[in-house]
């Protein structure tokens, strides 16, 4: 029927609108999380209601038919119980699921952070093949043949013969003359990217923390996904010791050990090296902490890492601190000293979950 | 005479049909011709998104209804059965994946529907060619879309739906009874030889007395509105007037279908062989839920318990609607045996439990509940209140507070519209209260219990 699709259409876009409108509030929840397919999240609404004169809260009562004494829970309880009270009209809860592209959602990201697009990065093009077929060639499937160009030839052949009669215009191809459309290999800026989404398990990251650091990485995944073609994912945990784990355990695992941010960065070092060379991808590291690191001379090993081996390879490296009741938050500072002035190393204060746009809108807000 | 369009049925349906037919007007239900038509399940959903008119006009509500009804049929969660239209002909849509068992028993149920419709008392005012005139409104508001741009329509559309249910859910048919008098006074005098001009001189334009319920009527007459407002504001009280009476007999338009479906099916319709699914699906129809009430079940039971106490159930579906039949019909005998309860939210548990189970006291919520199509009532009843041409609105309260946020909002739209504040007397937990709106900000004051509101008066 296509009167309604159309005005389903209507309806969606309304809820994009209020969608881009309450971003900030979406920045801020789980709400999201472990709703996204390959292409699309699925995101609760609310049913946008016309508002009416209607009875309220206390209305919460009714008739009913079944068993049970006075004082007994009605069969089936509370919240679907309170559906026909005779005429009753409560439709408040009623909760939509409206689809919407992962690229579109990031376009919204994108809008309300004002992040700018990501440069391909400059001093090594990375190339892939694309092809078109923009090329021309004597050989290839009949279903290719260039049209212009065949008749073009054949038309020449036939005025250097001499058969050429402006009477009696007739011109006939012959094999010599076909041409035919060939792919050309027309080198583009790749489009590969790996995260490393690090993160700090010791004993003083507590839940809330936890949170903070998923929402921001389904939000930071969501952006870079519509950036890069093709996206991969390493999730790391560290306390004392790191390893590369599966999102399930990244977003649920809790250790609680001591904390060498030291041996995080040297398994990020060691799978750029093994796996994802600089050459073939974008990389960006995230890495997620407290801030409360085991020792000084584990942070200065971690500066030198960085420096040395880590920055140069990178597109960009973030450094988010979460605020804990128990981290000392040293470690940012100590990052910011030694490192001061290399745009290549981001570093950012989370304080609470409302930090997590600003947070974002600082990693992803250099386009690199 | 019938000319009944059945292209789309197959030949056993449309055999089926006649014969259902036949038998539903050899039990005495009379209606207008009934036209069905087979959809599938997507085009089912959409047409009842638009609530039974394909033709209506373009709105985003009618989009998320859909949005709902689709995803719920692919989840399983829905399905619907049939619908039904109030028209002349009586229009039923079908689904074409219902096996034909399902067929036989929606079609009998849509017989019991259009004998509802066309002879049910309150039905009575309802225009019976609403789908052209859906049609009709829906080229209008296209037009306006296109000449005025769809986010001026809408908004405005969506300011007047938001106060479709301020309307008098009596009106219709008090004017109706009264042009009816006249019409009979009229040919009386016709007969006396006197001038009919004189008769016909009534006043056309309706003149608003306040106080009145007919809030949607007197901002369509009395607001300061450009004309294509004026059109959508009355569009919205037209169609708001067509859907009341099916509002307020919910139960009984439900039971009186079910009753006959039930009674035609079971009556030698049916193939021996359809006798255990027909069971299944009726009984799954009228399920008694788990406490909950199903206007089926209900409405079933309550034209059964009539036909054995003996009353002319003819009658009563002619002239009641759900709270006058209900107040006939429940007593204790009935509450009984259709173990009726008052629930309530027990604040201590956060349990819903029963509370009441005495019938009187089950009697009296069940007819609030239904009483004035199950809307708050609020009346006008100053148009110039404090001399400040503000309008001055109150809610008849009855123990059952309005949703505030609500309220608030549509105070605002209500503002919109008329172009000067309003206040609504209402009351909340017990304390009177008067709200105000003047297009800015909402205040609500606590009003001295001095000023009483009107006592709750009998429905």
């Amino acid at each position: 029927m296509y009167r309604i699709e159309r005005d389903r259409a209507r309806f969606r876009e309304i809820v994009r609108g209020k969608l881009r409108q309450d971003l900030r509030k979406y920045l801020s929840t789980s709400e999201l999380l472990g709703r996204r397919g390959d292409k699309a999240v699925s995101i609760p609404v609310p049913q946008i209601e016309l508002p009416r004169f209607h009875f309220g809260e206390n209305k919460k009562t009714g008739v009913g038919q079944g068993p049970g004494q006075k004082g007994e829970p009605v069969d089936g309880d509370g919240e679907k119980a309170n559906g026909e009270g005779g005429a009753g009209e409560d439709e408040g809860q009623h909760i939509l699921e409206v689809d919407v592209e992962l690229a579109e959602l990031a376009e919204m990201l994108g809008q309300e952070l004002e992040l700018p697009k990501i440069e391909p990065r400059g001093d090594r093009a990375l190339m892939a093949d694309g092809g078109r077929y923009t090329g021309v060639r004597s050989a290839g499937p009949q279903s290719l043949r260039h049209f212009r160009r065949t008749f073009k030839n054949a038309l020449r052949r036939t005025i250097a013969a001499g058969e050429w009669d402006p009477l009696n215009p007739q011109v006939v191809p012959i094999a010599d003359d076909e041409r035919f459309r060939a792919k050309k290999s027309c080198p583009q800026p790749d489009s590969s990217a790996v995260i490393f989404h690090v993160m700090d398990v010791s004993g003083s990251m507590g839940r809330e923390q936890k949170d903070i650091v998923r929402i921001k990485a389904f939000w930071i995944d969501t952006w870079l996904r519509s950036q890069y073609k093709n996206l991969e994912v390493v999730y790391i945990v560290h306390d004392a010791v790191a390893k590369v784990v599966d999102q399930d355990s990244f977003f649920h695992l809790r250790e609680s050990g001591g904390t060498k941010i030291s041996s995080a960065y040297e398994l990020v070092l060691q799978l750029i090296q093994d796996k994802y060379r600089p050459e073939d991808w974008n990389i960006y590291p995230f890495h997620y902490s407290d801030g409360d690191n085991w020792s000084a001379r584990d942070t200065e090993r971690c500066v030198h890492l960085l420096r040395d081996e880590v920055l140069p390879r990178v597109n960009q490296f973030c450094y988010g601190q979460v605020k804990s009741a128990y981290g000392s938050g040293q470690f940012k500072k100590d990052l910011d000293s030694a490192l001061d002035g290399d745009e290549r190393l981001v570093t950012a204060n989370i304080n609470d979950r409302e930090g997590i746009a600003d947070a974002i809108r600082q990693f992803l807000g250099k386009g690199r | 005479m019938s000319v009944h369009q059945r292209k789309s049925l197959t030949p056993y349906l449309r055999g089926q049909a006649e014969r259902l037919e036949k038998i539903a007007r050899s039990y005495g239900l009379e209606f207008f011709d009934v036209v069905f038509e087979m959809l599938d399940a997507k085009d089912v959903n959409a047409v009842a998104a638009y609530g039974g008119f394909p033709v209506r006009y373009p709105s985003w509500r009618f989009g998320m209804d859909y949005e709902r009804l689709d995803k719920g049929h692919q989840w399983g969660l829905s399905k619907i059965y049939e619908l039904v239209i109030n028209n002349d002909p009586t229009y039923a849509y079908l689904v074409k994946t219902n096996s034909d068992m399902e067929q036989k028993l929606v079609m009998a149920h849509v017989f019991g529907h259009a004998d509802f419709f066309k002879n049910n008392v309150w039905f009575q005012p309802t225009d019976r060619h609403m789908l052209d005139r859906m049609a009709d409104t829906g080229t209008r508001v296209r037009r306006m879309i296109d000449e005025r741009g769809q986010d001026r329509v809408e908004t405005f559309l969506d300011l007047a739906l938001s106060l479709d249910n301020l309307v008098d859910p009596f009106l219709p048919l008090r004017e109706h009874m009264k042009h009816r008098a006249n019409a009979e006074r009229a040919t009386v005098l016709a007969q006396r030889s006197s001038s009919l001009d004189e008769v016909c001189a009534q006043p056309t334009r309706r003149t608003h007395a306040l106080p009145t319920f007919d809030i949607l009527g007197f901002i369509a007459d009395r607001a300061a509105l450009e004309p294509w407002q004026r059109d959508l504001v009355k569009t919205v009280r037209e169609e708001a007037y067509y859907f009341m009476p099916q509002r307020m007999t919910k139960i009984m338009n439900e039971g009186w279908a079910s009753f006959w479906h039930s009674r035609i099916l079971t009556g030698g319709a049916l193939d021996p062989g359809e006798i255990v699914d027909f069971a299944d699906c009726h009984s799954g129809a009228t399920a008694a839920g788990a406490g909950q009430l199903n206007p089926y079940k209900l409405g079933i039971e309550i034209f059964r318990t009539a036909e054995e106490r003996g009353l002319d159930i003819f009658r009563l579906r002619r002239v009641h609607n759900d709270a006058s039949l209900l107040d006939e019909i429940v007593d204790e005998e009935f509450a009984r045996a259709n173990a009726l309860f008052v629930y309530g939210k027990n604040s201590r548990t956060g349990r819903t439990e029963v509370t009441e189970r005495d019938w009187h006291v089950v009697k009296e919520r069940l007819l609030l509940d239904l009483a004035w199509g199950g809307l708050p009532r609020i009346e006008l009843v100053d148009e110039d209140f404090d001399h400040r041409g503000e309008l001055l609105l109150q809610h008849h309260h009855d123990g059952r507070d309005l949703q505030f946020a609500h309220a608030s909002e549509t105070l605002k739209n209500l503002v919109n519209l008329w172009g000067s504040p309003v206040n609504l007397l209402t009351q909340e937990e017990g304390a009177p209260r008067r709200l105000m709106h003047n297009g800015r900000e909402f205040t609500s004051v606590e009003l001295p219990v001095t000023v009483a509101v009107k006592p709750v008066e009998a429905v």
